[in-house]
């Protein structure tokens, strides 16, 4: 295990002076101090030696095409919610108004069922798409405020 | 085009002029943002989680609240700093869930997830082998620290972050930051130099 400095010495300058963050002063201060103290030369050198070392590690990340699949910008996100939601909301009015149509025309009670049936099926199949998407953007992690 | 004006386009534009081009809804601009940070961002994410699928997660997390807040950003400010806060307090929140799902520390010596990130040593002729090894005994190391050890130490020793840019991060004040990073800095020497030890070497 490395010594430590025995003197009254503020260690963490050595960081600051390795970091060129000190006031010419305290630079001067490390300096003489580092002339006959030889655990905080030691530091100083392994400190140096360290950061050079992690400085230039490489580090792999992902590809450009794992990023470029999520959206990137909020304008298009929103557009696209809204999209989603015109979309819906012109197709339940659509199924809707063509239904009272033929529902008020002259036709079997055969004719009507079936016609009721399979309307009423898509508007639910829209509908239950519909409150997924609300729910989405309920519990959507990406509008918490940060912090 | 005049040539001042090609020379104009032909320099590489800064961040506070394409902060400024995706606040009036340039999408080319907001894009170059992204292109320019995210790496940055992943491995910072990536340091500080010690996993693949965090750091992802975390890193696409940051970039879309950056830019989903991006209206009310002062483009004058510096953009790493903002989106590594974001990234910071993401890990945080990892940390934590970690602690009360489980009681063992979140990455210990050889465990996986902290070694084999770092771009394949036999790749690069240049990286001489010694200091490939030092670079792999410091990433071990690393997991280690303490996370409030490990996250300055990463900023100022891995992204060259300055005093003021780590405090502004850490949300600590500046006067503090080189006491604290001094602190690291021992401690990941004592963890690679115990480590090194242990190896008989
Ligand atoms: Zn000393």
């Amino acid at each position: 295990m490395a010594e430590t400095c025995s003197r009254s010495f503020d260690e963490s300058l050595l960081s600051g002076y390795l970091d060129d963050a000190l006031t010419q002063g305290d630079a001067q201060r490390v300096r003489i101090h580092l002339e006959d103290c030889s655990s905080c030369h030691t530091l100083v050198v392994d400190m140096k030696r360290i950061r050079k070392a992690t400085m230039t590690t490489p580090f792999t990340s992902p590809a450009d095409e794992q990023w470029d699949e999520r959206p990137q910008g909020t304008g298009s996100r929103s557009a696209f919610t809204l999209g989603w939601l015109v979309l819906i909301i012109w197709g339940v009015g659509v199924i809707g108004f063509a239904l009272g149509h033929a529902w008020a025309g002259p036709q079997t009670w055969i004719e009507r069922l079936i016609l009721f049936g399979g309307g009423s099926g898509i508007a639910l199949v829209f509908l239950s798409v519909l409150i997924d998407r609300l729910k989405n953007r309920k519990t959507d992690r990406y509008r918490e405020v940060e912090k | 085009m005049t040539a001042n004006e090609a020379a104009a386009a032909a320099a590489p534009v800064d961040d506070h002029e394409l902060v400024r081009r995706a606040q009036h809804g340039e999408t080319e601009a907001c894009e170059e943002l992204a292109r320019r940070h995210r790496r940055s961002v992943f491995v910072l994410a990536l340091q500080l989680t010690g996993s693949q699928d965090d750091a992802l997660d975390i890193s696409q997390d940051a970039l879309l609240r950056f830019f989903s807040k991006l209206n009310r950003f002062d483009s004058t400010r510096p953009v790493r700093p903002w989106l590594f806060t974001i990234v910071r307090n993401r890990a945080r929140d990892i940390w934590r869930r970690r602690k009360t799902r489980r009681a063992k520390p979140l990455i210990s010596d050889g465990e996986e997830g902290f070694s084999y990130d770092i771009v394949d040593p036999t790749a690069d002729p240049h990286q001489d082998l010694e200091s490939t090894e030092l670079r792999h005994r410091l990433w071990r190391a690393l997991g280690v620290l303490s996370e409030s050890k490990r996250e300055i130490l990463v900023l100022r020793d891995y992204h060259d972050l300055s005093y003021v840019e780590m405090a502004d991060v850490l949300g600590i004040p500046t006067g503090t930051v080189m006491s604290r990073l001094h602190g690291a800095r021992k401690a990941l020497r004592d963890a690679y130099l115990e480590q090194q030890g242990g190896q008989g070497g």
